[in-house]
């Protein structure tokens, strides 16, 4: 493997006796599109911080091409960034502040007018050069810090959950322009987010944080088909968790009422046998055809019509609810309330931790 | 709102005289005093029998009067520049320390307001004795820039809790040093805390006289304190006149004050 752009190594941070990050480590490549998802105080902001050099880490260390960063001040580490609030100097005009770190650099005007024209036009705010930032939504203003963070040409670029104030339709809309500047500039971009699907529509890899460590580290595909943990599936997308007994010598995990899975996928399991908690997706689930493997027979307790999929919440046998998303092949013929229904799955699709 | 002005029916005439009533109360001395530094009686006779600017042409032959106005205006410019800087450093201290006592520090600093000035003064008056500042000028800075200093740190700490950190964060990744970043940065954005601090702390200087008037020398007169004794020998409608050119800087830099803070970036 070639030498990592970016590399994270064994980062711990602690306060006094609290422990805000653990033996993170990480590498990634250049221009590679790495978002930290998790819950607030899972330590993704924090590993950003180390990196933008507004913390020291207390161990551990960060490397940009093979050089430590930590011993260089923030304003001297060349790195770009996008904050969660909005940080546009608010006495400066749109253009000013694009061409602040120009200025700081010392850079001739023509260069500068030159660059903050090419940055407005990549944010597509170019007839707003001389707007005051008070003038502007909170999506153009996160949009000019983006051109703010860019115009210096950094190696990284660091986003931490620059979206999170704006609403639902304006996010999607600069989550696509975020993913065309990425592709048009090739930065290396770290995101940070705490959006399961912010993460799956921008990244190529998503690190998912959880109290102070990166619980698994992959693609999308990655964290939703194969977790490595019952945090990491609880996290990305929808499941059921349900409690089995897992007897090795068959593979076979038993439900409450007696159902047998065969052939589950058990890599995520410790050694021994007895209780385990296992996890389907609600979209694993197919109506039992008559021969399939494993029959799990419940109840219909509600049914939700929605276009691409039908949601069912089905009561089993031994009084456990199911969220099952039916897709449109099985729609045929039509679930209804107070029915009853025979599931079945996919085996490998059915993870014990 | 419960209280809403436009639905207390006849309250409201009540009320508009009430305000009416204070506002006049408040004004009218003021007024009187304006009128009677036009007035061409002697004795400050009210409403005046003709009007005159003969006060004003004998207040600026007076080179005593012109002297103080001069040691006024300096006292209070370099007091409006004192206590706006360490009212600055004060303010970031307040703002972004993270120390124990940080509030009981903020209280301290806020004692000159809260404090009876004449303790002050009588305290001041002793300790200069020794260090020889009586009647200087550093004296009379030192302790005025002590009464002011509590404007400029309300002024000036308001602005910074207002201006989120992240602005100069992001002015430090761009490339700026921190003090960079806070003189190209933080203090434009607060500039109306600045300027209402300078503002405040030139009149707590300009109007002050208790503790000017243990300050002063004979060749060192501000210019309250200058009426004040100018007062005590005999009732000229020259301060009259002194005291109408007081209350318009004053009214003026009010006024600046009310802008700037308009001018503020919402």
């Amino acid at each position: 493997m070639t030498r990592p752009f970016l590399s994270i190594r064994n980062i711990e941070k602690t306060y006094g006796r609290v422990v805000a990050v653990q033996d993170v480590s990480l590498d990634i490549a250049q221009g590679e599109f790495v978002t930290f998802l998790g819950p607030s105080g899972s330590g993704k902001s924090t590993t950003l911080y180390a990196i933008a050099g507004f913390l020291q880490p207390t161990r551990g260390d960060v490397l940009l091409g093979g050089k430590s960063l930590l011993s260089v001040p923030s304003n001297k580490r060349n790195i770009g960034m996008v904050f969660q609030r909005y940080t546009l100097f608010p006495h400066l005009s749109v253009a000013d502040n694009v061409a602040f770190p120009l200025r700081v650099r010392r850079q001739p005007k023509a260069e500068i007018d030159a660059k903050v024209a090419a940055m407005l036009k990549l944010v597509r705010l170019e007839t707003m050069a001389d707007r005051m930032p008070a003038q502007m939504s909170g999506g153009q203003q996160q949009r000019v810090a983006l051109a703010r963070a860019l115009a210096y040409d950094p190696p990284i670029l660091l986003m931490d959950e620059p979206l999170s104030a704006l609403d639902k339709k304006l996010r999607e809309e600069i989550q696509i322009e975020i993913k065309r500047i990425h592709n048009e500039t090739g930065v290396t971009i770290l995101y940070v987010t705490h959006d399961q699907e912010e993460a799956l529509r921008l990244s190529d890899r998503i690190a998912l944080f959880n109290a102070g460590r990166i619980e698994q580290l992959g693609t999308g595909h990655d964290l939703y088909e194969k977790p490595a943990s019952r945090f990491v599936a609880g996290f990305i997308g929808n499941s059921n968790f349900l409690h089995g007994k897992l007897s090795r010598s068959d593979r076979s995990i038993t439900l409450p009422d007696g159902t047998a899975i065969q052939g589950v996928a058990l890599d995520k399991v410790g050694p021994g046998q007895g209780d385990v908690s296992i996890m389907i997706r609600p979209d694993h689930f197919r109506l039992h055809n008559g021969e399939a493997a494993p029959r799990l027979v419940g109840t219909v307790t509600d049914t939700t019509y929605l276009g691409e999929y039908t949601q069912l919440t089905v009561l089993t046998a031994w009084g456990g609810a199911l969220s099952v998303r039916l897709p449109p092949d099985d729609r045929a013929s039509p679930v209804e309330k107070g029915q009853s229904i025979a599931l079945t799955c996919a085996p490998l699709d059915v993870r014990a931790f | 709102m419960l209280l809403d002005f436009n639905r207390l029916g006849g309250l409201r005439v009540a009320l508009s005289a009430i305000a009416f009533l204070v506002g006049a109360f408040l004004l009218l001395p003021i007024v009187v005093i304006v009128l009677l530094s036009f007035g061409s009686s002697r004795y400050l006779q009210f409403p005046p029998p003709a009007w005159t600017l003969r006060w004003y042409e004998e207040l600026f032959d007076n080179p005593d009067w012109l002297a103080s106005f001069a040691t006024s205006f300096e006292i209070a410019v370099v007091v409006a520049v004192a206590a706006t800087l360490l009212g600055l450093m004060a303010s970031f201290g307040l703002a972004r320390g993270r120390f124990p006592g940080k509030e009981a520090l903020r209280a301290l600093f806020l004692t000159p307001m809260v404090m009876p000035v004449v303790v002050l003064a009588v305290a001041l008056y002793a300790f200069f004795l020794r260090l020889q500042l009586n009647g200087t000028f550093v004296g009379f800075v030192i302790a005025h820039t002590i009464i002011a200093l509590p404007f400029a740190i309300i002024s000036i700490s308001n602005a910074l809790e207002g201006f989120d950190k992240s602005i100069e964060d992001a002015a430090v990744l761009c490339g700026a040093s921190p003090l960079e970043a806070k003189l190209r940065v933080t203090l434009p954005a607060i500039r109306s805390g600045l300027f209402g601090a300078a503002i405040f702390s030139f009149l707590a200087s300009w109007d002050e006289v208790v503790v000017a008037i243990f300050m002063a020398s004979p060749d060192l007169q501000t210019l309250p304190v200058r009426i004040f004794s100018t007062l005590q020998q005999d009732l000229s409608p020259v301060i009259a006149a002194v005291s109408s050119i007081l209350v318009a800087l004053t009214v003026l830099l009010m006024a600046v004050a009310a802008i700037f803070r308009r001018g503020k970036p919402a």
